[in-house]
């Protein structure tokens, strides 16, 4: 499913939608270059399941865990790692199945180990991201549009996966 | 020689401290999955309850896996940390070893089984022979599947014991006739006892040669082609 945002809210609202439909023990892989709002998807996400602190990148710290209440919320980034057991070291799959849900940012270089997830990809539009001078009518609110596509792997959004497209409806492209 | 077991390795925190006399004091959590909050207290505990002091120690024995990574990341951690602090060596264990060992007294082939998450478990066969166990299939992870085939390759009678066992229970029984045993985690006490005759034999490491048992994918070069890419 491709939606397109046209502004970091855009972004925070499609996260809010997903997470509402997000349970304890989901995987969900942000994937996307540098500055496509991976940080922001999982801001906007955490919001909606009641994190009051700040979401930052946790690039440097590779995890970051927010209690939610019921559920704790681990904000994962792969991006510092170069090898496949320092991601097995993470442990991400025990977080998400001891009441977690674990969003992991680059989580697409590994994603044969993270069995059922769900993949939300965003890029820059590229319709706007190949033009050298930006956005032709010079609007620099250009640089903010986002595809964002999200697709399921495996069967655990099977269920919910007509609800979520019928909340995201209004962000399709 | 005082020894003190530091075991993790599944959602149960089992510290105990042995000697020649056997355990002299054992103390467990199951519940909760709180190893790094509990740990460390435990040890405290232990020792105070038991009148030992750190310093009297001589081993520190750890159980390596194949586990929980959370737990057992803790639990080495801590279990090299205190035996470099004291500069005294330690004893490894699998935890599989440490299931099987207080089941050593049937003549059935002794399977503990491990929850391995996504559907899968860890998995070992132990024998009796005088003196103890004898491992007769090593430590493997698959889908509880290829363990039921395993069970019925072998077509023994067997005594399946662990997490796994009792997680899985249903789709093992169905698969093949067995025994699911009690035992549902490993424990510090056949750690300490384990450890000891190892200690005997002066089968001790450096805290730095202690690494996890982790039976997972092999080691490999992350492909970042995107990273690269973009630097």
């Amino acid at each position: 499913m491709l939606l397109r945002a046209e502004s970091v809210e855009v972004t925070h609202a499609i996260a809010s939608a997903v997470a509402g439909f997000a349970r304890a023990g989901d995987v969900i892989v942000l994937a996307g270059d540098m500055a496509t709002g991976k940080t922001a998807f999982a801001q906007g996400f955490g919001r909606a399941l009641g994190v009051a602190e700040p979401i930052t990148s946790p690039t440097f710290t590779l995890v970051h865990s927010y209690d939610c209440g019921k559920l704790t919320l681990h904000h994962a980034d792969l991006y510092r790692l170069e090898r496949t057991t320092e991601v097995a070291d993470l442990a991400l799959l025990e977080l998400a199945e001891f009441d977690g849900i674990v969003l992991v940012e680059w989580g697409d270089v590994a994603r044969g180990s993270f069995g059922d997830h769900l993949e939300v990809r965003l890029d820059l539009d590229p319709d706007l991201a190949d033009d050298p001078a930006g956005d032709p009518a010079g609007d620099p609110a250009g640089d903010d549009v986002r595809l964002i596509e999200i697709e399921a792997v495996g069967t655990s959004w099977t269920s919910r996966w007509d609800r979520l497209a019928a909340a995201l409806e209004p962000f399709r492209c | 020689m005082l020894i003190l077991g530091i075991e993790t390795a599944t959602a149960q925190v089992s510290v105990a401290i042995g000697g020649h006399e056997g355990v002299i004091a054992l103390f467990e959590v199951a519940r909760g999955r709180r190893h790094a909050e509990i740990l460390a207290p435990a040890v405290e505990f232990v020792c105070r309850q038991a009148d030992i002091e750190l310093d009297e120690l001589g081993v520190i024995a750890v159980d390596t896996g194949p586990g929980l990574f959370t737990g057992m990341r803790v639990g080495l951690a801590s279990a090299k940390a205190l035996a470099q602090a004291l500069r005294i060596p330690m004893i490894g264990i699998s935890s599989l070893d440490l299931l099987a060992f207080p089941n050593r007294h049937t003549d059935r082939v002794v399977v503990p089984v491990i929850d391995a998450r996504k559907g899968e478990v860890f998995w070992a066969m132990y024998r009796q022979v005088p003196g103890g166990l004898q491992q007769v299939a090593p430590p493997t992870v698959g889908p509880v599947d290829d363990l039921v085939a395993d069970l019925l390759a072998r077509s023994q009678e067997a005594l399946c014991i662990g997490d796994g066992a009792h997680r899985y229970r249903e789709e093992i029984l169905d698969g093949y006739h067995c025994e699911i045993g009690e035992d549902a985690h490993p424990s510090a006490a056949p750690l300490v006892q384990l450890a000891h005759a190892r200690a005997l034999r002066e089968e001790w490491v450096n805290p730095r040669e202690i690494t996890a048992t982790y039976l997972r994918a092999p080691d490999a070069q992350i492909n970042w082609s995107t990273r690269e890419r973009r630097a």
